[in-house]
């Protein structure tokens, strides 16, 4: 190869590298046993998991034993809560999917549980959210004003 | 430059280790619920290989083979379906990279750097990605463009009896794999008219009958339906909207989607039909991931038209030794371009695209090393070292978007399986099936895209669609 060809040749060659060894490190992560940064996430809480939208996690983690009626610790930058349930998560992250698939999953609502979730959904003004929780309203419920 | 490894040799390593890493990735996606899991619930109720072959014959996809290797694979499978069909998506990707190595002539360092170069083009296109995210639960387009650089390969090796049954083959395999299959066929012809001797003139005869065979049962006996979501402009249209607005049959929009294919594979836009670009600007945030794909694919298809235009001038094969291989490829990368966008005229769809796609890649490996070993004179070469470093940099960050992407589809075909529960099939086998696969599905980790930095979803390509 040229002398001048090889700038050049360098030049094309570097970035494709690059690429290659990104490449390199997944797999050679992936064969000595280990996941790969890029792919790391992290362990969520069932109320993290509702939060964010993750379907996925939120039935693995009840099908693998988690109480779906019970209270988490969030993250701080997930909700402007510290501690929810499930549901609260669902419902304060607008989640009308994740509202149904928990109550499909075996979580309960009584009463005041509902109307609590109720008022929450009518204070952040999401219809669609408000129409899932009200799917789940227990006859017992009652439906008066949230401003009291 | 001297490098002491064979220069083909150090090209194959750096496939692999793309080949593994994208492994890695299919194996990190859940097996597909749209368009999936029905396929294999039927592979499981299916008494063989050759019923599930027949089932298709009559039917409006006409997929046979495709429909027997999802069988196939199952019973294979013994249980571990997931494994099954991602190790043969994995064996496919490791043939397509072969076969696309194979096709590349390696010979020199400025030959390796071209080599790396079109390796990135060939994964970052965006033609590309759709043959590692889709897999229902084959990927139907990935054996497409296996059998096609086979049939490259076939028509340019020295010609023997065996080339001949081998190409024969390719071609019934993949027109009973996918109606893109022809371009098996485009191949093989367009070879033969840029000089490869491989495939003989009677053997591409019997071949050119049993296409017309083919596609005259395809299009008169077999029911068509075409139609499919395709993108016009700035908009996403249903097939509804398509025909309330174009009219049945050919019209403005065939025309429409016809250009928008190959134009998909030279600029990058529009993806699926959808000028993306054009819809990003009308709401008013155009995300660096979209000039990085159009500024990459038209630096590329520059230097490629470069090329082609000195090709197309009075070159001496004194001057320029491979001439003739380089003739050959630009002619069958425009041959399989057009057949590849007529076959579309129905719908866009980025990834039927995938072999013109690869061809791409191809003429883009010639197009690199000839600047490469034309550089005379210091300013030129570092005027060329500029523009290659900025145009394989480009290409760099759409290799390592295949991984987002593959991320986001693991995602997201993990939340499918959360949600199906209430869709079992109505016999036990067959809802233990599913039962199993899901259970099997949700207890796979992925990642949820909160830990995914924002500015990733920016920079990197992701689904469109």
């Amino acid at each position: 190869m040229g002398r001048l060809t090889t700038l050049p040749a360098v030049c094309a060659a570097i970035p494709a590298l690059v690429a290659v060894g990104f490449c390199a490190a997944v797999f050679g992560a992936a064969v000595f046993g280990s996941t790969p940064t890029f792919w790391q996430g992290g362990p969520l809480t069932l109320a993290e998991a509702a939060a964010l939208r993750d379907q996925g996690e939120v039935a693995r983690l009840i099908e693998a034993g988690a109480d779906p009626n019970g209270e988490y610790a969030l993250r701080p930058d997930i909700l402007a809560v510290n501690r929810a349930t499930p549901l609260e998560a669902a419902v304060a992250a607008r989640r009308p999917e994740i509202v149904n698939l928990l109550m499909r999953e075996g979580a309960t609502v009584d009463g005041p549980a509902w109307r609590h979730l109720h008022c929450v959904a009518i204070d952040i003004g999401a219809a669609d959210v408000i129409q899932a929780v009200d799917a789940y309203r227990p006859e017992t419920a009652s439906a008066g004003s949230c401003t009291q | 430059m001297t490098i002491a490894a064979s220069p083909r040799f150090c090209v194959a390593i750096c496939a692999l280790l793309i080949v593994g890493s994208l492994g890695y990735g299919l194996l990190q996606v859940p097996l597909q619920v749209n368009d999936s899991l029905q396929k294999i619930v039927e592979a499981g109720r299916s008494p063989g290989v050759w019923a599930s072959f027949t089932s298709e014959i009559g039917t409006t996809d006409f997929r046979p083979l495709w429909v027997a290797e999802i069988k196939l694979l199952f019973d294979l499978s013994h249980g571990h379906v997931h494994i099954a069909y991602k190790a043969f998506h994995i064996a496919l990707l490791l043939a397509a990279f072969a076969l696309f190595i194979a096709a590349l002539r390696i010979e020199t360092g400025a030959d390796v750097a071209a080599s790396l170069f079109a390796l990135s083009v060939l994964v970052g296109s965006n033609t590309f990605t759709g043959l590692v995210k889709e897999a229902t639960p084959v990927n139907v387009y990935l054996p497409i463009v296996v059998l096609v650089l086979l049939a490259m390969r076939l028509s340019r090796s020295p010609h023997a009896w065996w080339v001949d049954a081998a190409a024969a083959l390719t071609l019934i395999a993949a027109c009973l794999t996918l109606e893109s299959g022809v371009l098996v066929w485009v191949a093989l012809v367009a070879g033969r008219v840029a000089g490869g001797r491989g495939v003989s003139d009677r053997a591409l005869l019997c071949i050119t009958v049993v296409v017309v065979v083919y596609l005259t049962v395809r299009l008169t006996l077999l029911p068509l339906d075409t139609q499919n979501t395709s993108g016009y402009l700035a908009e996403r249209l249903e097939p509804e909207q398509i025909r309330e607005r174009f009219g049945e049959g050919f019209s403005r929009f065939s025309i429409y989607t016809v250009l928008a294919s190959i134009s998909s594979v030279l600029f990058s836009e529009p993806r699926d039909g959808t000028v993306v670009l054009l819809r990003a600007w009308k709401a008013g945030d155009i995300p660096p991931r979209m000039w990085i794909s159009l500024a990459s694919s038209v630096m590329t298809t520059v230097l490629i038209g470069v090329t082609a235009w000195r090709l197309s001038g009075s070159v001496t094969a004194a001057a320029e030794p491979h001439r003739d291989d380089m003739r050959a490829d630009f002619f069958v990368f425009g041959a399989i371009l057009a057949a590849s966008a007529v076959v579309s005229f129905s719908y866009a769809k980025d990834v039927i695209m995938s072999a013109a796609g690869a061809c791409y890649a191809l003429v883009a490996f010639w197009a690199v090393r000839d600047q490469l070993i034309r550089v005379r004179r210091v300013g030129a070469a570092v005027a060329v070292a500029a523009v290659l470093l900025i145009t394989s940099s480009l290409w760099a960050v759409r290799v390592i978007s295949v991984q987002h992407v593959l991320r986001t589809q693991a995602f997201a075909f993990h939340n499918d399986w959360a949600t199906m529960r209430d869709h079992l099939p109505d016999d036990p086998a067959g809802r233990r099936l599913v039962l199993g696969l899901r259970a099997e599905a949700l207890s796979k980790p992925v990642i949820n895209p909160w830990f995914i930095p924002r500015w990733a979803d920016r920079v990197f390509d992701i689904d469109y669609f």
